[in-house]
């Protein structure tokens, strides 16, 4: 057991543990995107960001270890204007058709949007706008609300080993590929939803939902 | 104070293509010293002494590195010699190869004595494709002269890698992953490399100049590097100078030189704006601040030095860097992948005489939220042109 400064009050925790494991552990709650339970962290979302004293940056809490005699913030207001930035520029590559999105009840990136206080975008950018891929006869992609946040990759390769899914391209034109660039045709997907499920947006959805309201539980945004 | 010649104390003297020219030079003397009269450890305990920290622009302490690689229970390690020079305005290391390959195959090969690595890696840009052949005949003739390979028990091989053309790759961790056949894509930080590196083992990964400083730090000793230089910099440094100047080239001065003096007296800039040191991610220095020792106390980076005259627009200037980043980024993380694009769609505005105020605040935000939040140093090196030429140069975006 190490100890460690959090938010003011020393805490204990667990040598090998993320600063965000502790941060749950404690009931502090830290927006995350690319980050999930089941996988391993990808570090590319930084929505997550917690400051530590002593660190040049702004430190990823999802795959940052603690060590003895780290003094963390996790809602300090440098910390929460960056994620603010982060958030708008997810949504100013991410297109506004969220009324017609059969996830816009339970889409992850308008609940931390909405939980961080960030409405529409001060500035626009360019979007990534692809046709939909409906190949696939259970699986529509639709890569234009994808927000590469490489969780269809992980859990494809991690959680069903089927390593379908890689990354294309790079900068802003990155693009979550099938082969070279193909479309999401394989055996290997059939009767598969894996992806699916861990998909944060409206880019992968089952064919038999697509069109069918979610009865999922809408969200609550947090005060 | 003139120039002090240490890495090209051997440029323009030997033949890149003949061992013998460097042997009658105090060739390879060093490696012989260290591996007869030396301990891996003493080795490290002397260039921990020198003070030599890493040229590639960090500045992390090259002895403290190689001790961490040690530290490592594993016993399979590496060394890199990171010969992606791929900082815009960078042909130093470019020079250094081109005249003296052998003085880095002795420092990999010390580097390699020092933390017990097995292999050694020259990851070389795919632009510098022209000088792979000089390359791999300068480790064939160290092998055939018994310094590198089977011979002294020692089973320590140098291979040469090549990229693929990203300014990305430059970045250790993404360099490994390439040289692992993998998309060049930078990892989180911690583990570190001397942890877990290339293939998950310990590894060392070092600029081709901090490596070629090794064989003279070891052959002269430490007492005597240490002296040259300033407090928390010592020895020399080798500078790329490019643009609005007389004479471009490459210098080599003791650190804690001032600028003023590498541009006007050596390099000859004439009717000066700015500077920029450290390459498209390197700081913006107006002419008032010219005499900023370069130091990494200071400013330093990679050791390019790009001069622009009372001509130059400052916002193109940052536009095209900026431009350069949104091109190179490699996607991974949201800072640096969106923050490139709209930082360079802002700019263009701003060229055009069409930016806001409120794009001011804008881009004074989304720098700070770049800086502090991007994955590797890419992202959070791109906006330094702009912070600067926002602080020093700001009348130019008049709105």
């Amino acid at each position: 057991m190490i100890t460690i400064k959090l938010n003011g009050s020393n805490v204990e925790a667990r040598r090998g543990m993320t600063i965000l494991d502790l941060c749950k552990e404690k009931g502090i709650s830290i927006p995350t995107l690319c980050y999930h339970p089941q996988l391993t962290p990808t570090g590319a979302c930084r929505l997550c960001v917690v400051e530590v004293e002593g660190a040049r940056t702004l430190v990823a809490s999802c795959h940052t270890p603690v060590a003895p005699g780290m003094t963390i913030q996790t809602h300090s207001p440098k910390v929460i204007q960056t994620r603010k930035m982060i958030v708008e520029l997810l949504l100013s590559a991410h297109p506004d058709f969220c009324p017609v999105c059969n996830k816009a009840n339970v889409c992850e990136l308008r609940m931390i949007a909405a939980d961080l206080g960030v409405g529409l975008p001060r500035f626009r950018t360019k979007k990534r706008y692809y046709p939909i891929e409906d190949d696939n006869p259970y699986i529509i992609r639709d890569l234009s609300k994808c927000v590469l946040c490489f969780r269809c990759v992980k859990a494809c390769r991690e959680v069903k080993m089927a390593n379908v899914y890689s990354v294309g391209y790079r900068g802003h034109s990155s693009k979550i590929i099938v082969d070279n660039d193909q479309p999401l045709n394989k055996e290997v997907c059939r009767q598969c939803d894996v992806c699916v499920l861990f998909c944060p947006v409206g880019a992968l959805v089952l064919r038999e939902e697509r069109f069918r309201k979610i009865s999922r539980k809408p969200f609550i945004i947090k005060g | 104070m003139p120039e002090k010649r240490i890495v090209l104390e051997n440029c323009g003297v030997i033949d890149p293509s003949d061992i013998n020219t460097y042997l009658s030079r105090d060739g390879f003397k060093a490696l012989e010293k260290a591996r007869k009269h030396m301990t891996p450890q003493q080795v490290i305990n002397e260039v921990k002494r020198s003070g030599l920290r890493g040229r590639g622009g960090a500045g992390f302490p090259t002895g403290l590195k190689w001790e961490l690689c040690t530290k490592s229970p594993e016993k399979e390690r590496f060394v890199i010699c990171n010969a992606d020079e791929g900082e815009v305005g960078t042909f130093k290391d470019r020079y250094i190869i081109q005249n003296d390959p052998f003085g880095i195959i002795e420092g990999i090969a010390l580097a390699g004595y020092a933390i017990g690595a097995s292999k050694g890696y020259i990851y070389l840009r795919a632009e510098y494709h022209y000088l792979r052949d000089l390359l791999e005949n300068a480790i064939e003739q160290a092998k055939t002269k018994g310094f590198l390979g089977e011979k002294n028990n020692e089973s320590f091989g140098i291979e040469v890698r090549e990229g693929a053309g990203a300014y990305v790759c430059g970045e250790e961790t993404a360099l490994m992953e390439s040289i692992e056949g993998k998309r060049g894509e930078a990892r989180y930080r911690p583990p570190f490399p001397p942890e877990h590196g290339l293939w998950q083992k310990p590894t060392s990964i070092n600029n081709v100049e901090t490596l070629a400083n090794i064989p003279h730090i070891i052959f002269r000793g430490a007492e005597w590097f240490s002296q040259i230089g300033t407090q928390q910099s010592k020895g020399t440094k080798v500078f790329s100078v490019s643009g609005d100047v007389e004479k471009p080239g490459i210098y080599e001065l003791p650190m804690g030189t001032p600028l003023r003096e590498l541009v006007e007296e050596l390099a000859q800039a004439k009717d000066l704006k700015a500077a920029q040191v450290g390459g498209a991610s390197g700081r913006l220095i107006p002419e008032e601040k010219l005499d900023t020792p370069l130091a990494f106390e200071t400013v330093l980076g990679a050791g390019a030095v790009i001069v622009f005259s009372k001509g130059r627009n400052i916002i193109q200037v940052v536009r095209r860097n900026i431009e350069f980043f949104a091109e190179e980024s490699c996607g991974k993380c949201v800072p640096c992948r969106e923050g490139t694009q709209v930082m360079s769609d802002i700019l263009r505005r701003f060229s055009l005489g069409q930016g806001t105020k409120e794009d001011l605040t804008i881009l004074e935000e989304l720098s700070n939220a770049m800086m502090l939040a991007s994955l590797c140093g890419l992202g959070q090196a791109a906006p330094n042109s702009v912070s600067d030429s926002l602080l020093y140069f700001r009348s130019e975006y008049d709105t």
